[in-house]
């Protein structure tokens, strides 16, 4: 895991896999999820009943919880945004 | 063994309706985690009992005010039994008074038991459940918050928000496979009904159609419905066991 999380490319490619599965967005591919769009409203169009599944599913694969609705917010603006966060959080602990 | 293997969290659980859920549960088969704050010969009692029906139970000392001891009873269970399937706010407490008498800490102290309590409890162990795409949440509730009732601004507004924050949060997670349910047990026969006179039981079964207190097991065998398979349709509800009270 530590490998993924230090190389951004392999980490968003992760982040969009466990985004598909968590949420069982079935007719999405990793393909269609764009790294710089927004991942709520626009883009894929997630509202924050998803968001509240990520934020477990964050918590339960990376341990690292989101306990702020503002960290939250930011974190989930984009993938880039998330992979950023999940870097930052790491490289702290 | 409709319950067979389920974990379930029960608050206040070594007394009055609490005890009886706890009970219930630990017959149906399900691991069972009893919560007390200070009720110690409760908790005593509590534990023989459910000796005498399973292994699988614990009884926790938490106080469901206080953050902290909340986290670290969801986090014991789930350390001990990987999830919690099962959770019933059922911990309150009254301190009746006319406004007038009533001070700020008779007011603060019932809120924060009944209606933090029941926030706590739920923000605690709402993420296992998220991630289990599976849960019940069973809030305990009044008439006094449907009805009002004169001493009870504390309690009834307790009540009454437990009532706003269950159909809430069933919104919040219905989609996620989880329900949110409260029961509203009317005038049940336990302790704090024991000391009351007879001529005010007399009186209180007098103003029930049915003619009688409710014993706890008629409050237990709607929260084992609102826990079962066979009410994973419903959320956000009210179950009122009051005898045709409200």
């Amino acid at each position: 895991m530590e490998e993924i999380i230090n190389n951004t490319n392999k980490l968003c490619e992760f982040l969009k896999r466990m985004i598909i599965d968590t949420l069982r967005l079935e007719d999405i591919s990793v393909e269609d999820i764009e790294t710089d769009a927004p991942l709520f409203r626009e883009g894929l169009g997630l509202d924050s009943i998803d968001a509240l599944e990520l934020v477990v599913a964050i918590e339960k694969i990376f341990h690292i919880i989101i306990e702020d609705e503002d960290v939250g917010r930011k974190a989930f603006a984009s993938l880039r945004a998330l992979a950023t966060f999940i870097q930052q959080e790491k490289q702290e602990s | 063994m409709e319950f067979k293997d389920k974990r379930v969290i029960v608050t206040g659980g070594t007394k009055g309706i609490g005890k009886a859920i706890a009970l219930s549960f630990a017959r149906e088969g399900a691991w069972v985690a009893a919560n007390y704050s200070s009720d110690n010969q409760g908790a005593i009692d509590t534990e023989s009992e459910l000796t005498l029906i399973t292994e699988k139970f614990m009884l926790i000392k938490a106080d469901v005010t206080h953050r902290p001891d909340v986290d670290e009873m969801v986090k014991h269970v789930i350390d001990q039994w990987q999830y919690v399937d099962i959770f019933v706010n059922n911990a309150g407490i009254i301190k009746d008074k006319l406004l007038i008498f009533l001070n700020e800490d008779d007011w603060d102290s019932v809120i924060d038991v009944n209606l933090k309590g029941t926030y706590l409890c739920s923000r605690a162990t709402i993420r296992t459940m998220i991630s289990q795409k599976f849960g019940r949440i069973i809030n305990m509730t009044s008439p006094s918050a449907l009805q009002g009732r004169a001493g009870q601004t504390n309690y009834s507004a307790s009540k009454g928000g437990i009532i706003s924050f269950t159909k809430s949060l069933s919104k919040e997670v219905a989609r996620l496979g989880i329900t949110v349910n409260a029961v509203c047990p009317g005038f049940i026969s336990t302790a704090m009904t024991n000391h009351l006179d007879q001529d005010i039981k007399c009186d209180l079964s007098n103003r029930i159609p049915m003619g009688r207190l409710g014993q706890p097991e008629d409050v237990v065998g709607a929260v084992l419905f609102l826990a079962s398979e066979k009410a994973g349709y419903i959320t956000g509800q009210v179950l009122a066991v009051d005898g045709g009270l409200t």
